[in-house]
C-alpha cells in the first residue's frame, strides 16, 4: 500500500485549489446550506425520468437499479488531456495493427515477441477470423479504455475494452443532467462537447460500411434483448443516432447478404453494431445452442456483405494476459515508446514471482484472466484473512488464471456523500471511435467508489458516476 | 489420374422451419496436387448461394431456404486430376500461416500415451511423423469403412468419441478415419509441429483393403519448416497419393463439417460417395 495520501485532484497538499478547479470551488462556496442536497435528489428525479437503469447479475433486491449519480464534476485541464488523448490514441492504433497481424502473417509471433501459445490456444482468439479484410483494415472500432491516475502527471492504463465496451451512455446522460442542475457553472469556463458522441459513433459507422453498401449505409443496433444489463444504452444508442435497434430473430441472411423484417418488407442491413458477445453472434459458425444470434450472419461477414462492428475476435487484444504486451506491441508496430504506462502486473506463472506474490497478497490486487465487471477479484487490503488464503489457493491451482498487480492508490475527487463533500477514489474510461479517422469523446465516464477508501468502482459494486469536464484553453 | 466423383448428402429441417441455413464445404479448390477439371453442388437455393473462402482457404457455399419442405437433398459431382506427390504440398500462397494449426481443439486432446516418446527424439521431423502415424495405426487399430461414414456426420458435426481411448483396447469400436487423422494432428501439435484436418475422398485401384474405404475420407497434413505441408493418412497408413482428391482443411472435423445446418433437425445423412477412375 503505498505510503502517500492519495493524489487529490481537487486539492493541493497545502490545501490551495489545483487550477482546474478554481471555478469550481468559487462556485461551491456561493451555494447556499443544502444546495447539494437539493442537487442530489433532483439529480435522482432526472435518472428516473430518463429510465438509466442496469442490471446486477446476482442481486436479490429487484433486477433493475438507477446508477448513483455524484453532483460535482470531476475535472480534466486542456493541457492534462491533449496528453492522455495523444497516448490513446497511440494505443487503439496499435492494438488494431496488432490484430490486423494476429489474424493474418502473425509477425509479432514470428518475432517472438509475444510467445506464441499465449495468442494460439487463448480462448479469446477466433481463428474463423484468419485472413479476413475487415473494412479499412479496423477490428476494434468502439474502444474504452479504463485509466487511473496517481499523481499530477502519473496515468495508468488499468485496462483496455475491445469487445462491446459499455457505459458510454452514462457519460452522456451524466452532463445532459449537469446541464439541467448547475447551468450557471457551465457558464463559467468552456467544457468540451460530449454530446456529439452519437453522431460520431454513426459517422465512423457508416464509414466502415462494406464496399458493396448504399451511399448511406443501413445501420442496426443488435441487442440480445432486454434482459441483458445494458439494454438500456442499446435502445439510447440506436435512439440517439437514428439507428434501428433489433434482436437477432429480427435479422435473416438470404443470398448471403444480411436483411431486417420490416413491416414493409425486407430491407438491407450494411453495418451491425452488435452488442452480443461473438459466441452467441451465429449458431451456423459459434455456439450452435445460441437463440440471441443470426444464423449465416458471419459466412455473411466472411463473403465482405455486412460489417461487424466490433469484429468479432477482438477479445485476444484485450485479454489480461496479453495486457502486459502492450508496450511490446506498441514499439513493434508503431516504433514509439508507450506514451501511456501499464500497471506492473506480475506473473504468477514465474515462480519467483509467483512466490512474491503468495507472501505479499495482502497488498496486492487479483484479477481473473478472464473475468471482468468487478467479478472474481481481490483487493487485497480491503480484504479479509479468509479472502486472502482462498485465493493464494486459487492461484496455486491455476496460477496461468491470474494476473496481480500493486494496489494502486487512485486519484481522489471531491465528492457529495451524507457527511458532506468528500474525497472518493476515481477512475476514467474514455470511449474511442475509430474509423475513417480517430475520434475521442473528450473526457470520458468518471465511476467513483462512494464507500469510504474504496478502490472499487464498478457499478456493479457499490460505485457511482460523475460528469467529466475536460476544460478547453 | 482422372477421378470422377459423386455424392449426395441429404437432410430434414425441423417441421414448420421458417428459414434454414445451411453451410456446404463441399467444392475442392485447385492445388499442388489436384486439378479441378469440373465440379457442381446442387440442393435448392444453390442458385441464390454466396460463395466465399473461409478462414482456411476452403471454398463454401452460404445457402438458404425459407419453408423448406421435407428432406434436403445435396449433390455434388465432378471430375479432379490428381498428382502423386508422396503426400509433399509445400508451401501454398493464400493459406494462412502454418502456426495455426498449433492450435489445440477439444477434438485434438490424445492422451500422452500416444506421443509421449516422441518429445526427447533427436530424430528429423519426417521421420519422426512416419513413425507417429505408424504408432497411432497400432494403437488405435484400422479403421472399417462403414463405421466411418457413421461417425463422420451428425447434425453438429461432432465426431465419433472412441479417440483418446488408448488403453483399454479390446471393448471398443474401431476407430474411424476421423479418429486416427483427429489423434495423429493433437499427437503433432503437442510435439509443437502445426497439423491440420483434411477432408476429401479416396479413389480406387489400390490393394483390396484400401479399395473398401473407398469414398468420403479424411486424414491429416503436418508442417515442416523446410518442405512444407505433407499429408498424412493414418487410416491408410500412408502419405496421399493421387488416389487422395482433398475438399476441405481445417483445425479439425468440426471446422471442415462438409454440411451444416441451422436448424440442426434430425442430422445429416451422407450417402456413400461413388469414386472411380475416370
Amino acid at each position: 500500500m503505498a505510503e502517500n495520501p492519495p493524489f487529490d485532484e481537487m486539492y493541493n497538499p497545502d490545501g490551495s485549489v489545483r487550477e482546474p478547479y478554481r471555478a469550481l470551488a468559487q462556485w461551491l462556496e456561493e451555494q447556499p446550506d443544502k444546495a447539494l442536497t437539493l442537487m442530489q435528489s433532483d439529480a435522482e428525479a432526472i435518472f428516473r425520468k430518463l429510465g438509466i437503469t442496469f442490471a446486477v447479475y446476482g442481486s436479490a433486491e429487484g433486477t433493475e437499479k438507477v446508477i448513483p449519480f455524484d453532483v460535482i464534476p470531476r475535472i480534466i485541464a486542456a493541457q492534462e488531456w491533449r496528453r492522455l488523448s495523444k497516448g490513446i490514441e497511440q494505443r487503439v492504433k496499435a492494438l488494431n495493427a496488432f490484430l490486423y497481424d494476429i489474424y493474418h502473417r502473425q509477425e509479432i509471433l514470428k518475432a517472438g515477441r509475444i510467445p506464441d501459445k499465449l495468442i494460439l490456444q487463448n480462448e479469446a482468439f477466433c481463428p474463423e477470423m484468419m485472413g479476413l479484410e475487415p473494412a479499412r483494415g479496423i477490428y476494434a472500432h468502439i474502444i474504452g479504455v479504463d485509466i487511473v491516475r496517481v499523481g499530477p502527471d502519473a496515468f495508468y492504463v488499468l485496462e483496455d475494452n475491445l469487445r462491446t465496451p459499455s457505459g458510454v451512455s452514462y457519460m452522456l446522460e451524466d452532463r445532459e443532467a449537469m446541464m439541467i442542475l448547475a447551468p450557471d457553472l457551465f457558464q463559467r469556463q468552456k467544457v468540451a462537447p460530449v454530446e456529439n458522441y452519437p453522431e460520431n459513433l454513426r459517422r465512423t459507422l457508416e464509414s466502415v460500411a462494406p464496399a458493396n453498401a448504399s451511399a448511406s449505409p443501413n445501420i442496426v443496433v443488435l441487442t440480445p434483448g432486454i434482459y441483458n444489463s445494458a439494454y438500456f444504452e442499446h435502445s439510447f444508442l440506436a435512439d440517439q443516432m437514428g439507428a434501428t435497434l433489433c434482436e437477432g430473430p429480427d435479422l435473416f441472411v438470404d443470398g448471403g447478404k444480411v436483411y431486417m423484417r420490416t413491416t414493409t418488407g425486407p430491407e438491407r442491413v450494411d453495418v451491425i453494431y452488435r452488442r452480443i458477445d461473438d459466441d452467441y453472434l451465429d449458431p451456423l459458425t459459434f455456439n450452435p445452442g445460441s437463440m440471441l444470434g443470426v444464423p449465416g450472419l458471419f459466412d455473411a461477414y466472411r463473403a465482405g456483405n455486412v460489417t461487424l462492428v466490433n469484429a468479432p475476435g477482438t477479445g485476444i487484444a484485450d485479454d489480461k494476459a496479453v495486457y502486459t504486451y502492450v508496450p511490446e506491441i506498441i514499439e513493434f508496430y508503431l516504433g514509439e515508446k508507450a506514451l501511456l504506462q501499464n500497471v506492473p502486473t506480475y506473473n504468477c506463472t514465474d515462480e519467483e514471482q509467483r512466490n512474491w506474490v503468495l507472501s505479499n497478497i495482502g497488498d496486492l490486487v487479483v484479477k481473473e484472466v478472464h473475468g471482468s465487471g468487478g467479478y472474481g477479484m481481490m483487493v487485497g487490503p480491503t480484504s479479509t484473512k479468509a479472502m486472502h488464503a482462498e485465493f493464494r489457493k486459487k492461484i496455486e491451482a491455476r496460477p496461468d488464471n491470474y494476473i496481480v498487480q500493486p494496489t494502486l492508490a487512485l486519484s481522489t475527487c471531491p465528492t457529495y456523500v451524507n457527511a458532506g463533500i468528500a474525497p472518493r477514489h476515481v477512475d476514467l474510461r474514455p470511449y474511442v471511435l475509430i474509423g475513417d479517422e480517430v475520434r475521442i469523446t473528450p473526457g470520458g465516464l468518471t465511476r467513483v467508489a462512494l464507500k469510504k477508501g474504496s478502490l472499487v468502482v464498478n457499478s456493479s459494486q457499490g460505485g457511482g458516476t460523475k460528469d467529466t469536464w475536460v476544460l478547453e484553453d | 489420374m482422372r477421378i470422377s466423383i459423386e455424392h449426395q448428402l441429404s437432410v430434414t429441417p425441423p417441421a414448420g422451419t421458417v428459414h434454414a441455413v445451411l453451410q456446404v464445404m463441399l467444392t475442392p479448390i485447385n492445388g499442388p496436387s489436384q486439378s479441378v477439371d469440373s465440379w457442381s453442388v446442387e440442393m435448392p437455393g444453390i442458385g441464390n448461394a454466396a460463395r466465399f473462402a473461409d478462414a482456411y482457404g476452403n471454398s463454401v457455399h452460404l445457402v438458404n431456404q425459407a419453408r423448406p419442405e421435407g428432406t434436403l437433398l445435396v449433390t455434388v459431382r465432378g471430375e479432379v486430376t490428381t498428382t502423386d506427390r508422396h503426400g509433399v504440398l509445400g508451401r501454398v500462397s493464400g493459406e494462412p500461416v502454418a502456426a495455426l494449426y498449433k492450435r489445440v481443439t477439444a477434438l485434438t486432446r490424445p492422451p500422452v500415451t500416444l506421443y509421449g516418446k516422441f518429445r526427447s527424439s533427436k530424430d528429423n521431423r519426417i521421420d519422426i511423423l512416419h513413425a507417429l502415424m505408424a504408432r497411432v495405426g497400432e494403437t488405435l487399430g484400422v479403421a472399417d469403412a462403414g463405421e466411418q461414414s457413421q461417425t463422420q456426420m451428425s447434425a453438429d458435426g461432432a465426431q465419433s468419441q472412441s479417440q483418446g481411448t488408448a488403453s483399454g483396447q479390446t471393448a471398443r469400436p474401431p476407430a474411424s478415419a476421423a479418429d486416427l487423422a483427429h489423434a495423429f494432428i493433437g499427437s503433432c501439435r503437442a510435439l509443437d509441429i502445426p497439423a491440420r484436418y483434411v477432408t476429401g475422398y479416396l479413389a480406387p485401384g489400390g490393394p483390396e483393403a484400401e479399395d473398401k474405404l473407398t469414398g468420403f475420407h479424411a486424414w491429416a497434413e503436418a508442417f515442416d519448416d523446410r518442405l512444407g505441408w505433407i499429408g498424412f493418412d493414418p487410416t491408410l497408413q500412408l502419405c496421399p497419393t493421387d488416389r487422395h482428391v482433398r475438399l476441405a482443411a481445417g483445425l479439425d472435423g468440426l471446422t471442415t463439417t462438409p454440411l451444416r445446418i441451422v436448424p440442426a433437425g434430425d442430422g445429416v445423412a451422407m450417402q456413400e460417395a461413388v469414386v472411380s477412375i475416370a
